[in-house]
């Protein structure tokens, strides 16, 4: 009897299960403004956002350099800049937390395509939230992001304003650099054991002209490969530059590395390091990363701050 | 009694199970408020119209991923009764023998774009995983075979070099594929995660699991007989060929479309028939469906770990399933002369 009874329970359960209201978003009401964002994607929104979250810390720096810092509602885990994100509320972000997304009911989530999962965008659609990717792979996507944040979010003039110093600060380190005939071949390092780099359409390279050296890994298919000594040995780079942090010591880099002595680089004593956040965030601290490899390259040159 | 009380436990278990599990998440919710979410919603607007954050809340996020995890729970779970009455040892499970990262490899490689939809896209991504499921089984079950035993040695290890190749498989396309922004969806399916889960990716995992259970119940004799034996099975007037095949397929087909929406979650199909059967006995008719109740619960409470263990920090829910999965394993695997049963 007891099968009959377990079969005949569980098959009354299963119709529950499947008749399950299927459920759609709630109706949005008529768009105000439509976004077409970096992916191509087109984004509705009802009014002016107020409340945004943004799903990376590259997208924080963007919001708060386009002036629109106060809309900001939430942030991620690994935001530290600007000190205002410090009392913002928290949501973990790989994997995200949508529930920690929805308590913090915002109106717009921005996304970039080089952190967040496009899969995640559907989910927070179903949540009444419209997600907005912006997409860095030039320093020019980063002036145009900035402005079309600003625009976004009503402060265009700001917007504008902070995109035109950045872009005349680009072209100050330009103008420094452009004649120099002395162009070190500079091999930009995310990690220092294994090797990643940047390969092509990256901005790293951009910045290293900018601050007038030549990039050793711009020509490379993948766009984030990971070097092997041999690639190092062969293109011998003179100056090498990591995301290491300040405090890193070069040594570090020749243990981990034995075969590197021969380099150009070491024997010369080039080997640097820069912070991480500032250089490897794609965001408007990117020219001061400009600046800082600037004056790496070139000791005696002179670039003004902003 | 014993079954009764097992009976009863469950499935009180089980109502328990599915209010606790949309009270209790990341975030922390007025129970109050919960039941009003689902009082207002389940009769179609009855009552004071609940908050709106905790209704998105409950309602798009909570109660879809509680359903998905127990459909994939459940699905898991009578796949590994299925697996272990085809090869008769209580050591098989669709991680194990391969079939989950055979089918994260034939998810991802559609996903990277290296196979061409055939289907719509929707369908497309399970029909690879599908597919890619069904590769690494008849592999690892051909390389066990030997006449009519399947040695249980053979099987282990051809399961293990299977997962390690399938899994190899994915690391090499995500290496070759020049988008690297994918990589991260790529881990999505490499450990397993229900979050995110939306009412319109629900249906075809729940369909495929409750498919995979009537059939399996439909099949809940001659899988009786095959835990006598093969031979006996035939003599008994099982079409045993026929029902072999049948439970590769089905296999590969529930594995492929629950991993192609959750990615690969280990284990449950080990646990939970064991559990199931130290309880009811070894009769499928038993086992069957209250290894489905059973594995949805324990995919549901593994989520729910998943999401309150660390503060601000949601783990995949297959590292969950995996650190209570493998001291099981080891512990079965111990027990040398274990036979199906009390």
């Amino acid at each position: 009897m007891a099968r009959f009874r377990i079969t005949s329970l569980l098959l009354a359960a299963l119709p529950a299960l499947l008749l399950l209201p299927a459920c759609t978003p709630p109706d949005a009401p008529p768009a105000a403004l439509t976004i077409t964002d970096d992916l191509g994607r087109e984004v509705a929104l009802a009014r002016l956002p107020r409340r945004i979250v943004t799903l990376a810390p590259s997208l924080t720096e963007v919001v708060f350099a386009a002036g629109a810092g106060s809309t900001v509602a939430g942030v991620t885990p690994a935001d530290d800049f600007p000190a205002a994100v410090d009392t913002l509320p928290r949501f973990s972000a790989l994997p995200m937390d949508f529930e920690a997304i929805a308590a913090l009911r915002p109106d717009l989530a921005l996304a970039t395509d080089q952190v967040n999962n496009p899969r995640d965008a559907e989910t927070l659609h179903t949540l009444g939230i419209p997600t907005v990717f912006l997409s860095f792979r030039s320093l020019e996507d980063i002036y145009r992001g900035i402005r079309h944040v600003g625009a976004w979010l009503g402060t265009a003039d700001q917007a504008e304003a902070a995109a035109d110093s950045l872009e005349r600060l680009a072209q100050g380190l330009q103008a420094a650099t452009r004649t120099m005939q002395d162009r070190p071949l500079v091999l930009f390092l995310i990690g220092d054991d294994t090797l990643y780099a940047f390969g092509r359409d990256s901005y790293i390279h951009a910045l290293i002209e900018l601050a007038g050296g030549r990039s050793a890994t711009g020509d490379l298919e993948t766009q984030a490969p990971i070097l092997d000594d041999e690639f190092v040995l062969i293109a011998n780079p003179e100056v090498i530059i990591g995301a290491f942090g300040p405090d890193y010591d070069p040594a570090t880099l020749l243990e981990k590395h034995p075969t590197w002595s021969s380099l150009d680089a070491v024997r010369q004593g080039r080997v640097y390091s820069l912070d991480p956040d500032l250089v490897l965030r794609p965001g408007p601290r990117l020219l001061e990363a400009g600046r800082q490899m600037a004056a790496l390259l070139h000791p005696g040159v002179l670039v003004e701050a902003p | 009694m014993r079954v009764r009380l097992f009976v009863f436990g469950v499935t009180a278990l089980f109502l328990l199970s599915l209010i606790v599990a949309v009270a209790i998440g990341s975030e922390s919710l007025a129970f109050g408020e919960v039941l009003r979410v689902l009082r207002y919603r389940l009769t179609g607007g009855l009552g004071a119209a609940p908050d709106q954050t905790t209704d998105l809340i409950v309602w798009q996020l909570r109660l879809p991923r509680v359903l998905l995890a127990l459909a994939v729970g459940g699905g898991l779970s009578i796949i590994g009764v299925a697996m272990q009455a085809l090869v008769r040892n209580p050591l098989a499970d669709p991680y194990i023998l391969g079939i989950s990262s055979g089918a994260s490899a034939g998810a991802s490689l559609f996903y990277l774009g290296f196979l061409p939809p055939l289907l719509s896209a929707t369908l497309s991504m399970p029909l690879a995983a599908f597919l890619g499921g069904l590769l690494s089984i008849s592999v690892v079950y051909l390389i066990a075979r030997q006449g009519n035993t399947v040695s249980v040695t053979r099987l282990l290890l051809a399961g293990v070099a299977m997962s390690a190749l399938m899994a190899a498989l994915t690391s090499f396309v995500t290496f070759a594929s020049p988008d690297t922004d994918r990589l991260r969806a790529v881990l999505f399916w490499l450990l397993g995660s229900l979050d995110g889960t939306t009412w319109a990716r629900l249906p075809l995992p729940a369909a495929t699991a409750v498919l995979g259970l009537l059939l399996l119940l439909v099949l809940a004799r001659p899988l009786d007989a095959f835990l006598i034996g093969e031979e006996p099975a035939f003599n008994l007037g099982v079409p045993v060929e026929m029902t072999k095949r049948l439970l590769i397929l089905l296999s590969a087909l529930v594995t492929g479309v629950l991993v192609a929406s959750s990615g690969a979650i280990g284990f449950v199909g080990l646990i939970v028939p064991h559990a199931v059967r130290s309880f009811v006995g070894v009769s499928h008719r038993r086992v069957i469906p209250l290894s489905f109740l059973t594995g949805a619960l324990f995919l549901l409470w593994a989520d729910l770990a998943a999401h309150v263990l660390l503060r601000g920090q949601i783990l995949p829910v297959g590292i969950i399933t995996a650190l209570c999965g493998v001291p099981f394993f080891l512990f079965l695997l111990r027990r040398n002369a274990y036979r199906f049963g009390p």
